[in-house]
């Protein structure tokens, strides 16, 4: 579904991205995990537009995507949540869905999908018209997720969403997530922690200083000695 | 009674300007009808500059302009007929020679407003906030510039006088209701809603689909068209048009109404343009004093400015977002968030009160 080959980003003259090659199928949750500075946010943003990558090329569904602008991307059906729970704070739960499925033509089955994600996130029925602003850190990364599940994405990309939030409620964000992958979606994941990823992961990248250094499907990595060197960037011998 | 509470926003705004404005046309001095109509027609301006403004979060300081244009437009169209050719004679023949009727003369004024916020949002809406909003105030000085000295078509700096007086408070009332109700219909419309996502946060926005350029653009050239209507209003309410009048002193006494009843909402439009029309009428008046037995009363003059500098540093200290903090009147019967019924009585404001988290 999505191909990324020898992509090159940067901001000026730091590169921040040398060539990484991630390919995500349809149906899989692949993480990308590393360490601060390993350019995991640079990945998403440039997958999705919000920035243009120098090199290499990204292919979406077969078609190349590198340098179309957010918006373009986001009616081709890919999703991004960006980091630190991007929610609009003075509007409405209610206006902030609708937000989400404004791309969308078919009202009909937006009302239903409404009435899915309220069901699946029950906490935002309750305060459906209370200001977003006011919901706590996890509900409001609910919202976000909710939000971009009304643009009825191919491909879900998420920066980090376990950020800032106590285990309980991360708890409830990977289940919600574990969720919306038995219907179907395609999850692309962004984390620092390796801690909770395997449970919910298909396919596991390791990325350090802007280059993938290590990566498996979740079978191959049961034994996280060597996810844990990579990410620490001990030779595997040494560990 | 659903529609009703839809419309309540806009209802809770119109009807107690309506009731205003008949009080006064009952029972007020002429003096008191002129500086309401002016009121009036500050309001048309300042949602005007709100629809763009409240709804993107970029302030814009160049409103003025389209004000002008239209102003400029309706003049050339309307007014004195024997001294145009002379007093203005760069205008082309056909509108040198010509008087139009009053109402296709306003029409395409507005119109030409609205085509010239929509050629200058092609390229400022490109730039990012802060730049937008200091681009917009180029924009006004280029205009005033361009104005000022095109001797042979807005007679310069002097005042073009002679046009029709036809504006009432009456209709500046209309015109008030008019774009109130454009504005809210905005706000709430698919397009309103992405700006206003924009304005929360454009990253997400754009990863929502917004394009940011284009929902910014549409919202400045809708008010652009409504800014042309407050300048066709001046001119005809004043029956003068300068170019001194659509400059800094006016743009600021707007953009310190909005900041003072709150930039977000449209509520914070009409109160701020309200409230502060009031509080400068009083002091102008104790200015000028009034006589209690023999004795004259009056304050020293400028303390008008001083007091209003005063009420708008107050309002910057004590609540940033203004006298209605960003919010819309709201039906005070509906249903809370916790499913509880709200007390009769106790106007609520559209969102919660509770503090943020």
């Amino acid at each position: 579904m999505l191909e990324v080959k020898q992509m090159v980003a940067g901001y000026g003259r730091l590169t921040a991205l040398k060539g990484v090659d991630i390919t995500v199928k349809k149906g899989e949750v692949v993480f990308v995990v590393g360490p601060n500075g390993a350019g995991k946010s640079t990945l998403l943003k440039t997958i999705s537009g919000l920035m243009t990558p120098t090199g290499g090329e990204i292919r979406f569904q077969g078609e190349r995507i590198d340098g179309r602008g957010p918006e373009t991307l986001c009616r081709r059906g890919l999703a991004l949540i960006p980091e630190g729970r991007h929610i609009f704070k003075t509007l409405t739960v209610q206006e902030n869905l609708q937000v989400g499925a404004m791309i969308r033509k078919d009202s009909a089955e937006v009302r239903s999908d409404m009435e899915m994600v309220l069901d699946t996130f029950p906490i935002l029925r309750e305060r459906f018209k209370g200001v977003a602003g006011n919901l706590s850190g996890g509900e409001q990364q609910q919202l976000a997720i909710a939000r971009s599940i009304l643009q009825r994405p191919a491909l879900l990309m998420i920066d980090e969403p376990s950020l800032g939030l106590a285990p309980l409620v991360i708890d409830q964000v990977y289940d919600s997530l574990r969720k919306l992958n038995e219907t179907g979606l395609t999850l692309l994941i962004v984390e620092q922690s390796t801690g909770r990823i395997m449970e919910l992961a298909s396919r596991i990248y390791v990325l350090r200083n802007g280059k993938v250094v290590l990566e498996g499907d979740r079978e191959e990595l049961t034994d996280t000695s060597a996810l844990d060197a990579a990410y620490f960037g001990f030779s595997s011998d040494a560990a | 009674m659903r529609i009703f509470e839809r419309l309540f926003p806009v209802l809770a705004l119109v009807i107690p300007l309506a009731g205003v404005v008949w009080t006064i046309d009952q029972f007020g001095s002429a003096s008191v009808e002129r500086v309401a109509t002016e009121a009036l027609i500050r309001l048309v301006f300042a949602i005007g500059l709100y629809i763009f403004a409240g709804n993107s979060g970029i302030v814009s300081f160049g409103h003025m302009t389209f004000c002008a244009i239209a102003a400029y437009a309706t003049a050339w169209q309307t007014c004195c007929a024997m001294l145009k050719p002379i007093t203005m004679s760069g205008l082309p023949a056909f509108i040198r020679d010509n008087t139009f009727p009053l109402l296709p003369a306003a029409l395409t004024s507005i119109a030409l407003a609205g085509v010239v916020a929509f050629t200058s949002g092609l390229i400022l809406m490109r730039l990012s906030s802060l730049s937008a909003s200091i681009s917009t105030l180029a924009l006004m000085f280029i205009l005033n510039v361009i104005y000022s000295n095109w001797t042979t078509v807005t007679m310069g700096s002097s005042t073009i006088v002679g046009l029709p007086v036809y504006v009432t408070i009456w209709i500046a009332l209309g015109c008030a209701v008019l774009v109130i109700v454009i504005a809210y219909l905005y706000q709430v419309s698919r397009w309103g809603l992405m700006l206003r996502a924009a304005r929360e946060d454009e990253v997400a926005a754009q990863a929502s689909g917004t394009s940011l350029y284009w929902s910014r653009l549409i919202a400045f050239t809708l008010s652009g068209f409504v800014a042309g209507l407050a300048g066709v209003l001046f001119a005809h309410f004043m029956g003068t048009v300068s170019i001194a009048n659509f400059f800094l002193n006016h743009t600021f006494l707007i953009v310190a109404m909005l900041v003072i009843g709150g930039m977000q909402s449209l509520a914070g439009a009409v109160v701020g343009v309200t409230f502060i029309s009031v509080v400068i009428e009083l002091f102008r008046r104790a200015e000028v004093g009034f006589s209690v037995g023999s004795t004259q009363i009056s304050i020293p003059a400028g303390s008008q400015e001083l007091i209003l500098a005063g009420i708008m540093l107050l309002i910057l200290i004590f609540r940033k977002a203004g006298i209605m903090g960003g919010k819309e009147l709201r039906w005070p019967w509906s249903v809370r968030d916790d499913g509880t019924v709200v007390g009769v009585g106790q106007v609520r404001l559209a969102h919660s009160a509770d503090s943020h988290r």
